[in-house]
């Protein structure tokens, strides 16, 4: 299980992924590093505003800008993604391990009851 | 079943009725939530049973603490309870189906928002992450089956 620390970061990670606009950001650089104003052009949404959705994957480690060039390209770091999926991964191994222990308190509580 | 799916069936000797209290009573839910080496206090759970009621465990270990916070989206008592977890979108159902014979087979099915997962143009990175994601899921339903 993730510690609190931990649960910070999935908890940005995960509210950035809880966006539309933001989950086709990152779709879209998956297949490539792009520009604000090449991300901005399918939206009809101010520059301002695709901005502040690029600053929100940015705080959550799912993208970095580059910071020498004058256009800022904005690439996807993967491993912020794999964070994410293995987050769901463990989770669902809990599930697991949560049956058995239910299965034997059902057990006791059976006992208990007759 | 999609990638970002998860079926877990589990078959018990008890009654529908016993499981439902089980998964829905604080008193119970602090016996064996866990996770491992995790304890589930009854005083850090909240179950408000309706829709839209909060569903939130607060687990604690030797190295530190984790905090379940969701809502509920369906309580159709003693046969199907559903939430929805706030930070990751994760959407959880258990269905208690009775045999008739005294043992409830639950089943807990999950899924997960982010459609980017599954973007046609999803590359590298995404990719083999999903592909552990199905092999584990896989290996998973290896262990269900045997």
């Amino acid at each position: 299980m993730p510690t609190t620390i931990e649960d910070q970061r999935l908890d940005a990670l995960f509210t950035a992924l809880s966006d539309r606009t933001r989950r086709d950001i990152v779709a879209r650089l998956s297949a490539g590093e792009a520009t604000v104003t090449e991300l901005a052009e399918p939206y009809a949404m101010s520059m301002q505003a695709v901005s502040q959705h690029l600053r929100v994957l940015e705080r959550s480690g799912l993208i970095s800008r580059e910071r020498h060039k004058q256009t800022r390209p904005c690439r996807l770091d993967p491993a912020a993604l794999e964070a994410a999926v293995s987050w769901i991964e463990q989770s669902r191994r809990t599930w697991s391990a949560r049956m058995d222990r239910l299965e034997t308190h059902l057990a006791h509580r059976q006992e208990r009851e007759s | 079943m999609s990638e970002d799916e998860f079926v877990y069936r589990r078959e018990f000797s008890a009654p529908r009725e016993l499981v439902w209290r089980c998964l829905t009573e604080p008193a119970e839910l602090a016996c064996f939530w866990g996770p491992r080496g995790m304890s589930t206090p009854v005083e850090g759970i909240i179950v408000e049973l309706h829709p839209g009621g909060r569903f939130e465990t607060l687990m604690l270990g030797e190295h530190g603490s984790h905090r379940m916070v969701a809502r509920f989206t369906e309580v159709v008592a003693p046969e199907r309870l559903a939430w929805v977890e706030s930070a990751s979108g994760l959407h959880t159902t258990s269905t208690l189906d009775d045999l008739g014979d005294g043992r409830t087979v639950v089943v807990i099915h999950q899924r997960h928002v982010p459609e980017a997962m599954r973007a046609p143009e999803a590359r590298a990175g995404f990719l083999t992450s999903l592909d552990k994601l199905e092999q584990h899921l896989a290996q998973l339903r290896q262990g269900d089956r045997s």
